[in-house]
């Protein structure tokens, strides 16, 4: 401080051997100049201040009024841009008892880590991401994983392994052992694509291409969602692949909504042995209503593989893979689905949420001598803090992981059950 | 002094300068040479939007420039934490704070605030004391009341073939269907669903006080949850109506005048509006407490509640105040008699002690679905 005094002062000195002569105009001039800069430096020291204040203090350190006037027009506009990113993940375990396993039955049920799982998801202005890597005692494997870009329409387009858009969204089922749709491939699959999604009032609207299934390694079957993978005689493969699903809500935005919608795949199937393609289709109609606490599902699909097989394998079936396994599905065949949940206002003080259903569905195989494959899950959801845990009891008629079950041929034709408890700590 | 000293030292510069290129240097070193002499500078703390705009025009720089003062703005959206925070640990950088009244009085309980006195406010213009010009005065020792703000329900004027007549209508989604925004606390809220549930307004409080009646309110609302956007400032709940978002909201009455203002298609609705007003209050403990009790006073004066009611139409805690208003402005705030025909006014009393027991369960209240939730955890 005594520096710049001195500076001034010596500054003074010599501008005051010759300055008398100013005329009074320069004067006014220059105090108009000093009263402009004073008010930049208010200006600037505001800034400084805000700049080095503690965040809450940098809100709206003094601004001139037609500036204050600005900054609420700013607040009127869309939303900042922002950035956030946030990590998230589960760790579920499972106590099963299953009625079909004499061990089971003599152990009087089983326990055991179900999954382990990462998550990722955020927003770096309107890009977005979001991906979920799983682990299993078994293998792990990346659930999905996208980014995606948000439009000012609030239109999104995502590129990566994403959700394949079909049939009921985004599940197919309320339980957590899912029904028939998701063991054929038909709910809940991620394959490696560009999807476009958009809402116009009732109307939403996806159209999607996937390039293939999601690994790009038809062989692996370390896989989170059922695709056609490559094993022994069966090389089938999942490529080039549009999807398209368009939907009504009837009573958008009312206590009662009502979702009608169609979807359409259309992809082509390319085989190792032969090196020939061939063609898949597949097309749905669902029901999804909401009212008050009732949900009401239904669907009704067709699917149909025409696969080039060399001679001597049988073109009647298509194999299936994921969760280190693989089987056989019929190459053709309808799919329906029937669900019902409620929800029920949280009975005690520590339960945030309470919702049980009844989930069934079955696959008509287009296949000669087939018996039809059923699965029906009775179950609650029960939601308490970061705790979330599914009570399910499933009875499976034909249905793979019960008994000699298949959704190609059949199985013992009986039902089978399995109590499942599904405890999980989501954060 | 110091205005003085620096007023010597610009005639003395001025007059010593003659080429431009001299000019810039002997600004500098005076900038310099003041900065050691600048003015105190007080932390006052607000809300949003329009409102804290209307404070800026309305009173906040005339202060400045009356007195040479700095004031520094931050936003806040309401409670005691903070205060609480600050004044505990003697490290209190609010010097003032713009509070809803059930948190003055809150904060006053604990001892939070410093008390003001009625002496502290300036007289009318006709020599009426403040005790007798201020419409309420005795609610809270440690503050002193500003404007009349209002809740009132905010909607797009190009949503519906009808517009909502009445409050009702906020929880009628087959006949208004579209999102809704209310603000994320159970005040106001909890009153306005038992109106819409037929609840006399006068007898909204004695019915809310009982465990069926809270638990009537929170059914009624169970309704709107699934539909609902939770704001927590005002500005947000406007900009929720702004950018189409919501279809109604539940909005500070102020705001929505602001809005059209900018030609933005809003509207709102009188019907059952809930008012209530803020006050004005010193945190103990602060460095800063004589030149907050000088802001308070010439922020409460009646030209500076007259000033900001010109800004945004809420009603100025002054009746000398209001007397200085056009008469077509002081038919548009909460306070106008047609306004408050349905009106209800917030117990501030009533929240100051229920508002710790009735937080907490609203809070568990939204986490909680009222349908079957698109998708549970998987």
């Amino acid at each position: 401080m005594k520096r710049a005094c001195a500076v001034c002062g010596s500054l003074l000195l010599v501008m005051a051997s010759g300055s008398f002569a100013a005329g009074e105009s320069t004067v006014e001039e220059l105090q108009r100049e000093i009263s402009d800069l004073k008010a930049r430096l208010a200006d600037l020291e505001a800034l400084v201040a805000n700049i080095s204040a503690p965040r809450e203090l940098r809100e709206t350190a003094v601004l001139p009024a037609e500036k204050v006037a600005e900054v609420e027009l700013a607040q009127a506009q869309p939303e900042a841009d922002t950035a956030a990113i946030e990590l998230g993940g589960a760790l579920r375990f499972n106590v099963i008892h299953r009625e079909d396993v004499d061990s089971s039955e003599g152990k009087r049920g089983e326990s055991g880590l179900d999954v382990f799982r990462l998550n990722v998801d955020g927003a770096i202005n309107n890009l977005l991401l979001s991906a979920e890597y799983r682990f299993y005692p078994y293998m792990d494997t990346i659930r999905y994983g996208w980014v995606g870009y948000q439009f000012e329409d609030d239109s999104v387009i995502q590129a990566g392994i994403n959700q394949v858009p079909f049939g009921l969204l985004p599940y197919a089922a309320h339980n957590a052992w899912f029904g028939v749709p998701y063991y054929v491939g038909m709910a809940d699959d991620y394959d490696m694509g560009v999807k476009y999604q958009r809402e116009d009032g009732p109307w939403s609207g996806q159209v999607a291409f996937y390039k293939n299934e999601e690994l790009n390694d038809a062989g692996n079957l370390d896989r989170y969602s059922y695709d056609l993978v490559l094993q022994g005689d069966q090389q089938n493969e999942e490529i080039n692949q549009l999807n398209a699903r368009l939907a009504y809500t009837f009573g958008k935005n009312t206590t009662c909504e009502t979702e009608l919608g169609g979807s359409l795949e259309a992809g082509q199937v390319y085989n190792n042995l032969s090196d020939e393609r061939g063609d898949h289709r597949a097309y749905a109609l669902h029901l999804d209503s909401r009212c008050g606490r009732w949900n009401f599902q239904l669907q009704g699909a067709r699917y149909d593989y025409e696969v080039p097989d060399p001679p001597g394998v049988d073109d009647r079936v298509v194999r299936f893979g994921a969760f280190a396994g693989a089987y056989d599905v019929a190459a053709a065949g309808k799919v329906y689905v029937a669900n019902v949940a409620y929800n029920f206002a949280s009975p005690w003080r520590y339960i945030d949420s309470l919702t049980c259903y009844n989930d069934y569905s079955l696959l008509d195989k287009s296949l000669d001598g087939a018996s039809d494959s059923q699965i029906n899950t009775l179950g609650c959801a029960i939601g308490s803090g970061p705790l979330f845990t599914y009570v399910d009891y499933i009875l499976a008629r034909n249905m793979p992981f019960f008994g000699d079950g298949s959704l190609a041929g059949g199985g013992e034709d009986d039902w089978l059950g399995r109590l499942n408890i599904n405890i999980g700590y989501y954060w | 002094m110091a205005g003085f000293s620096r007023r010597v030292l610009s005639v003395s510069l001025v007059a010593a300068m003659t080429t431009p290129r001299w000019r810039y240097a002997v600004l500098v070193c005076l900038c310099l040479a003041l900065s050691p002499l600048r003015a105190d500078t007080l932390n006052v703390v607000s809300w949003d939007g329009a409102y804290v705009k209307s404070q800026v025009l309305g009173f906040i720089r005339p202060f400045e420039e009356a007195t040479g003062h700095r004031v520094n703005i931050i936003q806040h959206s309401g409670g005691v934490a903070e205060i609480r925070q600050q004044v505990r640990a003697w490290n209190v950088s609010w010097d003032v704070v713009d509070m809803e009244l059930f948190d003055a009085l809150r904060a006053c309980r604990e001892g939070l605030l410093e008390p003001l006195q009625v002496s502290l406010l300036t007289p009318a213009p006709d020599g009426t004391p403040a005790s007798e010009d201020f419409i309420e005065l005795d609610e809270s020792a440690c503050g002193v009341g500003n404007v009349v703000g209002s809740t009132v329900l905010g909607f797009r004027t190009d949503t519906f073939e009808q517009p909502p007549q009445q409050l009702e209508d906020l929880f009628d989604l087959q006949r208004f269907p579209g999102r809704r925004a209310l603000r994320k606390s159970p005040k106001g809220n909890l009153e306005w669903a038992l109106i819409a549930d037929g609840v006399a307004p006068a007898r909204v409080y004695e019915v809310l006080a009982t465990e069926a009646g809270l638990e009537r309110a929170f059914e009624r609302l169970d309704s709107l949850k699934p539909h609902t956007e939770w704001w927590e400032t005002g500005q947000q709940a406007i900009h929720l109506l702004e950018s189409g978002q919501v279809a109604m909201a539940s909005v500070y009455s102020g705001r929505v005048a602001a809005a059209r203002e900018r030609g933005q298609p809003l509207a709102m609705l009188w019907d059952h509006q809930i008012w209530f007003y803020d006050v004005w209050a010193i945190p103990r403990n602060g460095r800063n407490s004589e030149l907050a009790r000088e802001f308070v006073r010439f922020a409460s004066s009646t030209d500076s509640l007259a000033a900001q009611a010109r800004y945004i139409p809420y009603g100025p805690m002054r009746r000398s105040s209001l007397a200085a208003l056009p008469p077509e402005l002081r038919a548009r705030l909460p306070t106008a008699p047609d306004n408050l025909s349905s009106a209800l006014e917030l117990d501030a009393h009533w929240w100051s002690e229920h508002l710790d027991t009735i937080g907490p369960r609203f809070r568990r209240w939204l986490e909680r679905p009222v349908m079957v939730p698109r998708a549970l955890p998987r």
